[in-house]
């Protein structure tokens, strides 16, 4: 268990190492400088400019340098914005982006589920024809999609929510479901199909031939094996999320990490770009760590190897 | 019981003996093809698919306007209207109709084609309210209270005729004044050739690295996918919106972006499916011939896994479409005036308010789209291999 765990940090530390490589070096690779977009700098100032945030120095310089700064959990200073560094915009953008993805997560699971448990009992039935028909229009509407018909749909034709912002309980409702949308509709098709799966084994037939009690079969042999599946997807929501948040935070306009990063996007601001991307590599490698602890952890027969990783 | 006729005692003519020959197995391809037809909605979204691609393609030489010209006179017309009529002393009638966002007033023929933008007079910003002249007769369009109203001379009110389709902009105008079909069809263009190219792009990079690694085993393959994990930990996405930071926006950066990103996947599914064909007989047998690793891989590898690979193949499709309209949402795909899916969603979001069949439109389209192609993968999915299906 401890070297799984020890063996997987490396590699995650190895991940990491890569992608703050891979973003500097492409960032650095970004025709003009940072500054050339402008009005036109006056040599010495263009001179001072770069002196003061190293820019001056010999390209491998400026990478030891990021390596350390970020050793030390410091994505440095922004380079549109003077005086604002990249940590104190992403705690800024944090809790609106833990927020809504945090109530994402929790709408996909205690709403795919249940929606897939009710198709695969009531299979080739209208429960089941209602429920896999929504799934699959989830699935395959884009989430701006989603997001820009349900503003034009609740807010300004019924007038349910507000538009954009999360100063009303409300306006939680429009984000959240977007964002969460094409999750649910796949998390209730993968439910059915594994749940399906799951009620065909002899296991459960030996559970009806015992005459446990319906919830029992369902709950305790059904449900906990057919769940394992979903869990592996939950990694990939969160990493999911992390990109939904992009365009999803963009519309309602909330002032989360997402739209932090468009907004440094169309800006160019690189050091933001880099702080960013790097932050999020980090979270998803984190998550997906847990996610992967959390799935031995339900399923005894998966055995915690280096092999397994 | 004796009176048997004599021809019963004819000879018969000899017959054919043979057992009837089952008629031959039906092929691979032939039971596929088969299964496909029978799957109602992968038809459907094959026949979408090539409308889409023909009218995407050939469609916007049919049409009199141009994805890019501007007429700022014409701009948000929308595509149904309720035409009103005006006739003046001297019996000459007048159609038009009232724009509800811009309280515009555009005459139109009995037909619905567009003739222009009508000139009023004077506009009163005070009192909220617009003459305009019709020969003899004054009408004034009153929007101090809405919905607006139009009042002759005489306090009589003008009530519309009947609702009737824009034929000169069958889809409207954008917020430019440019005709929206055209650019809706210039940017399934766009997104299509973007989806099909990038595709392509990650099949084949997909395919050789997979293959590669799939097939040398060992050493090679750990390094090669531990690579791929690394590479996919973080979310492709990203990746693209990096790669599109660096190049300038535009249409081949954007298939280059997706291009060099989204053969993860594909190569994934490629190696696995040939370390399970690898220890099969018949590549023993082909290796005992002499038969190199390039031919072992390209002539009994690869074609034995082409079911998956078609799979995946399909899948990438819709997944490059809507990560081409997605960059092009925030800004980072095709530049204007080029038009792609993405681009025209979130210009029809800025006047979402006022104009709602402006993204009606484009949300629709790219929809549909993700419709056809995901149908379709699930179909050959099921017709290509049935054990897989449920």
């Amino acid at each position: 268990m401890y070297s799984y765990i020890l063996h997987r940090l490396g590699m995650m530390a190895l991940t990491l190492f890569a992608i703050i490589t891979l973003t500097f070096f492409l960032m650095h690779a970004v025709p003009g400088g940072p500054f050339v977009s402008e009005r036109m700098l006056s040599p010495e100032i263009a001179a001072a400019l770069n002196a003061k945030y190293g820019l001056d120095l010999p390209i491998w310089q400026q990478y030891l340098n990021y390596l350390v700064r970020i050793l030390s959990f410091d994505l440095g200073p922004s380079f549109k914005y003077p005086g604002v560094s990249i940590n104190s915009m992403i705690s800024a953008g944090l809790p609106v982006t833990l927020q809504t993805g945090l109530l994402a997560v929790i709408c996909v699971v205690a709403l795919g589920v249940p929606l897939g448990v009710i198709a695969a009992l009531n299979r080739n039935r209208w429960p089941d024809t209602t429920v896999m028909f929504i799934a699959t229009l989830g699935v395959a509407i884009p989430s701006y999609v989603i997001a820009t018909i349900s503003i034009y749909v609740f807010a300004l034709r019924l007038g349910w929510v507000p538009t954009f912002g999360l100063d009303d309980w409300r306006g939680y409702f429009l984000p959240v479901f977007a964002l969460s949308g094409f999750w649910i509709s796949f998390v209730s098709r993968l439910t059915r199909s594994s749940l399906l799966e799951t009620l065909d084994q002899d296991y459960m037939t030996t559970a009806r031939a015992k005459g446990l009690r319906k919830g029992q079969i369902l709950f305790k042999h059904g449900l906990r094996n057919s769940l394992l599946p979903v869990v592996t997807v939950l990694g990939p929501v969160v990493a999911n999320l992390i990109t939904g948040s992009f365009v999803i935070e963009q519309i309602f306009a909330l002032p989360g990490i997402g739209r932090q990063f468009v907004l440094s996007i169309t800006n160019r601001d690189y050091t933001a770009i880099m702080g960013i991307t790097i932050f999020y590599a980090a979270v998803l490698m984190v998550m997906i760590l847990i996610v992967d602890l959390l799935y031995v952890w339900l399923d005894p027969r998966i055995k915690l190897t280096k092999a397994a990783a | 019981m004796t009176d048997i006729s004599p021809e019963m005692w004819a000879k018969l003519p000899a017959q054919d003996k043979a057992t009837p020959v089952p008629p031959p197995a039906p092929t691979y391809g032939q039971e596929v093809r088969r299964r496909l037809w029978a799957n109602k909605p992968a038809v459907v979204s094959i026949v979408f698919i090539v409308l889409l691609v023909i009218a995407a393609f050939f469609g916007p030489y049919l049409s009199p306007h141009t994805y890019y010209k501007q007429d700022l006179k014409l701009a948000n017309i929308p595509p149904v209207f309720e035409t009103y009529a005006v006739t003046d002393g001297a019996g000459e009638t007048t159609r038009f109709f009232l724009n509800a966002s811009n309280f515009n007033l555009y005459e139109v023929d009995a037909e619905g084609n567009m003739l222009g933008l009508l000139r009023g007079g004077r506009k009163d910003i005070i009192k909220k309210s617009q003459p305009y002249e019709f020969g003899d007769q004054t009408l004034t369009l009153d929007y101090s209270k809405l919905p607006a109203r139009l009042i002759l001379e005489d306090g009589r009110e003008v009530r519309p005729s009947g609702w009737s389709w824009n034929m000169t902009y069958l889809f409207g105008t954008d917020q430019l004044g440019r005709d929206i079909l055209v650019r809706q069809l210039y940017g399934a263009q766009i997104s299509l050739t973007v989806a099909f190219v990038a595709t392509l792009v990650n099949f084949f990079i997909g395919v050789f690295y997979g293959g590669i690694a799939g097939y040398m085993g060992g050493k090679v393959d750990a390094v090669m996918m531990r690579f791929v994990e690394i590479i996919s930990t973080i979310p492709l996405t990203l990746y693209v919106v990096l790669l599109m930071v660096v190049f300038d926006s535009g249409l081949l950066s954007i298939i280059i972006a997706i291009g060099s990103v989204f053969w993860v996947d594909m190569a994934r599914i490629v190696r696995g499916q040939i370390l399970s064909l690898k220890s099969q007989d018949y590549v023993a047998a082909a290796r005992t011939m002499g038969a190199s690793p390039a031919r072992i891989l390209t002539r009994h590898l690869l074609p034995n896994s082409i079911g998956p690979i078609i799979v995946t193949l399909t899948m990438l499709i819709p997944s490059a479409i809507f990560i081409e309209s997605f960059m092009s949402f925030i800004g980072l795909g095709v530049t204007p005036p080029l038009a792609s899916w993405g681009s025209l969603t979130s210009e029809a979001v800025e006047t979402l308010r006022a104009y709602p069949h402006q993204l009606f439109f484009p949300a629709a389209a790219i929809s549909l789209t993700m419709f056809a192609f995901n149908f379709l993968g699930d179909g050959l999915r099921d017709a290509l291999d049935p054990r897989l299906s449920r």
